[in-house]
């Protein structure tokens, strides 16, 4: 009996914990769609320099794409496991999930590196203003979520699965599919909106 | 493997996706990031039509990412993130539909290659896209303009493109210099007014040819003109 109440009192925590989350999230979305909103109504100001038209290569961005939608696939097979208790599992499709996070963030960069090289920065006008500050943010935020994924994998190797650990990874899996949905709106108005 | 993670499966809620679940949605989103992909790149659909359909397919996109990957609205009891969700997007759509009719109509009423120039002209660019915008570059010869106990001297200002015309006000009260005839305005070089508190002056650059006149918004019989020879 006494095993049962402890039993609903660490549930109805857990539901806290996920609804604090939960809103967490949406204030951090709307975040997004304000510095969307800012892209939407500046893109055009360029002061008579290039458009992301000229600039944005679409191959790359749909191959950001992929990454990113495979890794939240990936992130989702680990959850998976990660209920079921496999610990090798977890570490195994994380893993893969944590490359995938890196791999996409290192092609951001590479991105970001040759609009800064041929001249193109958060300064030069207000498009790229807008462009840098939205995609950026959501560069900032894989940081933060390969960073604590990270954190978290190290936890799991040394003390193994627990009910604590779960919860822990189901935070950090909403938090990543978050980012992929923040994604295919960059992918879509941002870099598909250029070439329409 | 610890002990108390084997119970774990047999949740009795239903919030938590399958294997089955996570393939139909990966590939879901797979298919909606081609579709919109191939119809940008192949131009099939152009204008209004492709860019309603790609942004209706990210929606779609967004609620198979929902549905299936984050598992909203299968949780237990009352589903407040389901209340909180929905209440999020409509602020979102207030935001963002709202900014984009605004700066719309702000548009409307000043066109983007307006608002080059007015940016060129205030920051004194003189090239924009291999044109010339007309900005001005260094000064030139300044010309006063004195209002005084309701008078304006000289009536009469001549002066050159780029010079610079200052409006001094030693009145006891603020005057608004305005261009045009009273009371619908006309802008001259992007200043729709000048305030001009007593004691003080204001300057601006003479960077559009033609007379212009001017006069108090607060006190229309205080006028007075300048011409720009080019």
């Amino acid at each position: 009996m006494a095993h049962a109440l402890a039993e609903s009192h660490e549930e109805a925590a857990n539901d806290r914990v996920m609804f604090g989350f939960w809103v967490y999230l949406m204030t951090d979305l709307l975040m997004f769609a304000v510095l969307f909103a800012v892209y939407a109504v500046l893109q055009g100001n360029t002061l008579g320099g290039p458009t992301g038209r000229d600039l944005f290569s679409l191959p790359l961005v749909l191959a950001e794409t992929l990454i990113l939608l495979t890794s939240s696939f990936t992130c989702g097979i680990g959850m998976i496991a990660a209920r079921a208790g496999n610990k090798n599992q977890v570490l195994t499709w994380f893993g893969i999930t944590f490359t995938l996070g890196l791999m996409f963030l290192g092609l951001e960069l590479y991105e970001f590196a040759e609009l800064i090289h041929e001249g193109h920065t958060i300064t030069t006008n207000a498009f790229f203003s807008s462009f840098f500050t939205l995609v950026g943010t959501h560069g900032l935020h894989i940081i933060s979520g390969l960073l604590w994924m990270a954190i978290t994998l190290i936890y799991v190797l040394k003390r193994g699965l627990n009910k604590h650990m779960v919860r822990k990874l189901t935070l950090l899996s909403l938090f990543w599919h978050f980012l992929d949905i923040v994604w295919i709106f960059i992918f879509t108005i941002v870099y598909l909106r250029a070439f329409v | 493997m610890s002990k108390t993670s084997h119970h774990l499966p047999d949740h009795p809620k239903g919030d938590h996706g399958t294997m089955h679940s996570y393939i139909i949605g990966f590939l879901l989103s797979l298919l909606f990031t081609a579709i919109p992909y191939y119809l940008v790149v192949s131009k099939s659909v152009t204008g209004t039509a492709l860019l309603a359909t790609i942004l209706g397919i990210a929606v779609l996109q967004m609620a198979i990412q929902i549905f299936f990957f984050l598992h909203l609205g299968r949780g237990p009891k009352p589903l407040y993130n389901v209340v909180f969700f929905v209440s999020t997007v409509g602020i979102i759509l207030v935001v963002v539909l709202g900014s984009i009719f605004i700066m719309d109509n702000l548009q409307y009423n000043m066109t983007g290659a307006e608002v080059n120039k007015y940016l060129a002209q205030k920051e004194g660019i003189s090239q924009l896209g291999g044109e010339k915008t007309g900005a001005c570059q260094g000064t030139n010869a300044n010309h006063k303009v004195t209002l005084k106990s309701g008078k304006v001297s000289p009536l009469h200002t001549e002066a050159r493109l780029c010079d610079t015309i200052t409006f001094i006000n030693e009145d006891d009260m603020v005057r608004e210099i305005t261009f045009g005839q009273h009371p619908k305005h006309d802008a001259y070089s992007g200043n729709n007014d000048l305030l001009v508190r007593k004691g003080r002056g204001k300057t601006i650059t003479l960077n559009q040819p033609g007379t212009y006149k001017f006069h108090d918004h607060l006190n229309p019989d205080i006028a007075g003109d300048f011409t720009v020879i080019p």
